[in-house]
């Protein structure tokens, strides 16, 4: 594909999807009648969801035949295997997507994102869900580490999206205002992370993402199955490496400084959000992980949209960084 | 270090190339490596590199290492060689 094919799919399927559209209150989904609806949701959520949604709960493998709308209810990867699920095996279905938690913006995305032994990143306008709904409460009482890693997620994809070679000045406007209104949230639950979670991602997914997610989509897999105990997931990547790959942004280039300056985006802020959420022991053992698949790293797909070119000898940032200022 | 090697260094860094397979003379289409990601990156390096941020039309119209070249001499960054 070329660039400005890459540019104008991505484009395309934003204009003909406005977010704010498609956004239901659960009072709206609550109202309003839907064509032959069964529910899949996550066991974290399912005794919620069942007290507000009378509809039949099933499983994605035993989907019975009528069914014409599917209510998801879950974390990003659940809602990410229906939209693939529906893109390439029911067409015809509609797809409602509550998230039961921020970060993944899955409920708006373009992009679905399937786990295997590597990440496999798929983007077509096909995998929009038709409809999303805000359910605060189901991420009420959520740990609190999963609801700061989330935090997390929405700054690394704001982020990303604002300092991408492939933003347009628009984006990065948006991109701007959202951290700066983001950076004021606090680290923990708030209702306003889910509408900026679909916002960053809908910014993320007209522009790229960038290192960050480079660390995120090659490590995950690999830190779960060597150390289930720690309980790696994206989320927690973005968090952890969302201050070691701005910091080498900003001491590689000044491009990020210029648009920082460009476009009104209060850095010192953003860096004081990040180094809320950074953590030294669990980003020194990531980097053992990284240092060992650092090819891997920085030549991922989001690697190689960074807006700072990430070389070979590049990990040699990482590997002396410590989580304060730039490493010597 | 001349423009030139700094040019030369940064491709092959983006485009996994060794010295032996690189010239002045390569198009995209002599390179398998230079895909439209490559054109990203390539982007984000010669800003990183020469200070200069190309236009988009100017990204997707890179064809080979000379259009890079005349795109930047035309910013005034010379690629004489010494």
């Amino acid at each position: 594909m070329t660039l400005s094919g890459y540019l104008s799919e991505k484009e395309s399927a934003l204009q003909k999807h406005e977010q704010w559209e498609r956004r239901w209150e659960l009072t709206q989904l609550k109202s309003v009648k839907l064509d032959a609806p069964h529910i899949i949701a996550s066991n974290s959520v399912r005794s919620i969801v069942s007290t507000q949604l009378s509809w039949p709960f099933i499983d994605l493998g035993a989907i019975p035949l009528g069914t014409e709308t599917l209510v998801v209810v879950g974390g990003g990867s659940l809602i990410d295997r229906v939209k693939i699920f529906r893109k390439n095996d029911w067409p015809a279905l509609k797809v409602v997507a509550i998230p039961s938690i921020w970060g993944s913006g899955a409920e708006v995305s373009p992009v679905a994102v399937m786990n295997g032994h590597v990440k496999d990143i798929q983007f077509s306008e096909d995998l929009i869900p038709d409809r999303y709904v805000i359910w605060p409460e189901l991420a009420r009482g959520a740990p609190f580490d999963l609801l700061r890693f989330a935090c997390g997620d929405v700054c690394a994809h704001a982020l990303e999206a604002f300092t991408s070679p492939l933003a347009t000045p628009q984006i990065r406007r948006q991109a701007a205002a959202l951290l700066n209104e983001i950076a004021e949230y606090p680290l923990g639950f708030d209702d306003r992370w889910f509408d900026a979670s679909s916002a960053a991602c809908l910014l993320q997914a007209r522009s790229s993402v960038g290192l960050i997610h480079g660390f995120a989509h090659v490590l995950e897999p690999k830190l779960r199955s060597s150390n289930l105990a720690a309980n790696w997931g994206h989320a927690k990547l973005c968090s952890v490496f969302l201050l070691p790959v701005l910091r080498f942004n900003l001491s590689t280039s000044s491009r990020v400084q210029k648009l920082a300056v460009e476009f009104g985006l209060d850095l010192e802020k953003v860096l004081a959000t990040a180094s809320a959420l950074f953590l030294p022991e669990e980003y020194s053992a990531a980097m053992a992980e990284a240092e060992r698949n650092w090819e891997g790293i920085a030549r991922d797909p989001c690697s190689r949209t960074n807006c700072v070119l990430v070389r070979r000898d590049s990990v040699e940032f990482f590997r002396k960084f410590r989580g304060a200022g730039v490493p010597t | 270090m001349s423009n030139r090697e700094k040019l030369r260094d940064l491709l092959l860094e983006v485009l996994l190339l060794s010295d032996e397979e690189f010239s002045f003379d390569l198009n995209r289409e002599q390179v398998e490596t230079w895909d439209s990601l490559a054109v990203v990156a390539i982007a984000a390096g010669v800003d990183e590199t020469f200070g200069y941020h190309f236009t988009p039309d100017e990204a997707v119209g890179i064809t080979g290492v000379n259009d890079i070249i005349r795109v930047l001499e035309r910013e005034g960054i010379s690629f004489a060689e010494a």
